[in-house]
């Protein structure tokens, strides 16, 4: 979207098919490094499913996808199913971003800083020394100081979100998803993530978040993106989009009559 | 080794004529009767499992059809049938390959077989439940992570499966344990066999019976001891159960 | 015996059929009987457990029969009680010579440990608030037993009571160890003459497979029946 910065995230005409429901019909978007793209839409509309396209834990019928220099290896077999190509180019994108979940899903059977450390361990290859030390730090980042040797179950709805968040930043991602991090949270719970977001998105991460988050959305975000009945329907920089010269359409999600 | 005129304590005991060893030899016999059994449950069971769970529905039929025949048939029944049968299908192979008959397999390997095959049903039921209860959510996030299949399964599916099928294995191993007893028709010596030949060499069933349960005991209650340490060091995520 | 009626091949089978069909109703008898015999020693245990010198006994009932095979168990006593004098002397002396019998009472001690064990968990699984909402509203200790405790045992206890009538219907086959001609002991009956081994064994477990399948069809109807929120 600017043109001096480096592009980490380029995807072209996303196609997403559950049975005979068009979920996703064909969505282009770019993200330059340092990007926070804000996703709106009403429940059902594809956000969604569109980010989980582009780390292809669903497979997109159509559309591609390249992520910091490297090709989603995507194909397509005989009656136009898509298939994975090359597992270990998939795994090498997968590498360069992290997701964070709408439920955390942090691994019940790992203590915070176990789970912290796996991947940088696990798909990475970092001596485990050196990962621990690395979670230490993040935790500390992500305010946790002093959870390490926790369980999961432990932790409030917010602590867990905030582990997961570190968990996503342990390889440092190219490119970091965030699917509805907020939305499983007590109201209490959900300033204390945004505000790690916020934190995040002030030193340069290049970001996506579905959210449903409006004022986050316009506050911090330097672009917001409508997506409805599986089509991008605006999308601009916040002032443009929370402004008089909005897309009726996104005014009308933004205040229903 | 004569019965009525020996005393009691005599017979029971580790001299010359008493039936100690043989009693404790067949408890270990029948301890790694079990074990084999076990093992082979566990291998057949996860491939069970696998079938179950695969796409292709013949091979997942198949596996349903084995566990339904193998839980509906009684463990006796396997036994003798795998004692019996085995000669006769061993010579028929050889005959196909023109070879001429191996005659019988060892007791030890038909009986450990026969009980791992029933295992191994009851296995497959334990492994399928335990990978259903990985919550889908913790599974992607492994795969967002850029795991792959094999670093998935190591490192976030098996700790959690293996937390949620130790309760149920501890179950079944105490039925092969149990269930090995049955070997005995078959003339292998261990703990079942031992107590029958003692009881009528010596004719004092009941000493020799009630003998041979509370090495049973010892048995079942050493080993459901293993498994409940086993089971609060896999579960200390879980809290407290 | 089997070898002279039977014409060739089918015939051989078909008498062998009928023959391991009609020991059916002795395995169905000896099933019938422990089931009810040891789901009421069941009951008695799990009473028994709620005081303190009762719950003792009971515990030790329960590890010593779930701690050793079934098998053993009949063995002990078929031979083991028939070798001792006051039992051999005693009045109940014509029992304790039925083989029939002593299968009969080592399986009904036996499956009543396993099933005081489900009846127990089942207790357990009571929701206690249910309990005392109906402590609240003033009912009586035997109505609170009988309106909602049992009825509730029964529901949460089935599946697994249904799994251990499957299985003491499968162990009703040890009976055959001890000379009771069951499905079991008529087979291996028939191969002592025929020595026809593979054949006759697939027969008998072919009825035990129906027997089993028919009892299980039965219990999924009665979970169906006794689900508040299932079909119907």
């Amino acid at each position: 979207m600017t043109e001096t910065r480096p592009t980490v995230l380029r995807a072209r005409g996303i196609t997403k098919r559950f049975g005979d429901r068009e979920v996703l019909r064909g969505i282009d978007l770019d993200a330059a490094r340092g990007d926070v793209v804000s996703i709106l839409g009403g429940s059902g509309s594809g956000k969604s499913t569109f980010l989980r396209c582009l780390n292809l834990l669903e497979l997109p019928d159509a559309g591609t996808i390249e992520i910091a220099g490297s090709p989603a290896p995507l194909a397509h077999d005989a009656r136009g199913r898509a298939r994975i190509a090359n597992p270990r180019a998939l795994n090498a994108l997968r590498a360069k971003t992290a997701m964070v979940f709408q439920n955390f899903n942090l691994w019940s059977h790992m203590t915070v800083i176990d789970n912290i450390a796996a991947a940088p361990v696990h798909v990475h290859g970092m001596a485990r020394a050196e990962a621990v030390a690395r979670a230490h730090d993040l935790l500390d980042k992500v305010g946790m100081t002093g959870f390490a040797g926790h369980w999961p179950r432990q932790l409030s709805g917010g602590q867990q979100q905030r582990v997961a968040i570190a968990r996503a930043l342990a390889t440092d991602p190219d490119l970091m998803l965030f699917d509805e991090p907020t939305s499983a949270l007590d109201p209490e719970r959900v300033r204390e993530v945004l505000d790690l977001m916020r934190a995040l998105a002030g030193e340069g991460r290049t970001m996506l978040i579905v959210t449903h988050e409006m004022a986050f959305a316009r506050d911090v975000s330097s672009h917001v993106v409508h997506v409805r009945d599986g089509v991008i329907e605006s999308m601009g920089p916040p002032a443009l989009m929370f402004g008089p010269d909005a897309s009726p359409v996104f005014r009308g999600f933004l205040s229903p009559p | 080794m004569i019965g009525d005129d020996v005393a009691l304590p005599v017979l029971l005991g580790f001299g010359h004529d008493g039936w100690a060893l043989a009693l404790i030899a067949g408890a270990g016999l029948t301890m790694a009767l079990s074990l084999t059994a076990m093992a082979i449950g566990t291998v057949l069971g996860a491939l069970l499992t696998v079938a179950q769970m695969s796409r292709r529905g013949w091979l997942a039929a198949l596996a349903q059809g084995y566990g339904l025949v193998l839980r509906g048939v009684p463990e006796l029944l396997v036994v003798l049938l795998l004692y019996f049968g085995t000669p006769g299908l061993l010579a028929a192979i050889a005959a196909l390959a023109g070879l001429p008959a191996p005659g019988s397999p060892p007791a030890f390997l038909t009986g450990s077989v026969a009980i791992g095959l029933v295992s191994a049903a009851y296995q497959a039921e334990v492994f399928r439940g335990g990978l259903l209860a990985v919550p889908r959510g913790q599974v992607e996030a492994a795969i967002a992570a850029g795991m792959g299949p094999f670093t998935r399964f190591r490192r976030v599916i098996a700790p959690q499966v293996l937390h949620h099928v130790l309760p149920p294995l501890g179950n079944i191993w105490q039925f092969n344990l149990k269930d090995s007893a049955l070997v005995a028709i078959t003339g292998l010596a261990e703990l079942m066999r031992v107590s029958l030949v003692a009881a009528g060499s010596t004719r004092r069933p009941f000493a020799f019976f009630a003998a041979a349960m509370v090495l049973y005991l010892v048995l079942t209650s050493a080993s459901s001891a293993v498994f409940r340490f086993a089971e609060a060091r896999a579960g200390r995520w879980a809290g407290g159960r | 015996m089997m070898g002279e009626s039977g014409t060739g091949e089918s015939g051989f089978l078909a008498d062998t059929a009928l023959a391991i069909v009609a020991a059916v109703p002795v395995t169905l008898a000896l099933f019938v009987a422990c089931a009810v015999g040891a789901s009421l020693l069941a009951g008695v245990l799990v009473a028994a457990q709620q005081g303190r010198v009762g719950g003792l006994v009971a515990r030790a009932w329960i590890f010593v029969f779930r701690g050793t095979p079934l098998l053993l168990q009949i063995f002990m006593v078929y031979y083991g009680l028939a070798a001792l004098g006051p039992v051999r002397h005693g009045p109940l002396w014509p029992a304790f010579r039925d083989p029939l019998f002593c299968a009969f009472l080592a399986m009904t001690c036996c499956c009543s440990a396993y099933i005081a064990e489900v009846l127990r968990a089942a207790l357990a699984a009571i929701p206690p608030g249910q309990i005392e909402a109906a402590r609240a509203c003033g009912m009586a200790r035997w109505t609170l037993g009988r309106r909602i405790v049992v009825p509730q045992m029964v529901r949460l206890a089935l599946p697994a009571y249904g799994n251990e009538l499957v299985m003491m219907l499968k162990s009703t086959s040890l009976a055959s160890s001890v000379t009771v001609l069951d499905v079991t002991g008529v087979a291996q009956q028939v191969i002592a003459h025929s020595y026809r081994t593979v054949e006759v064994f697939c027969l008998a477990a072919a009825v035990y497979l129906g027997l089993t399948a028919a009892l299980t069809w039965l219990l999924r109807r009665i979970e169906r029946r006794l689900d508040p929120a299932g079909g119907r």
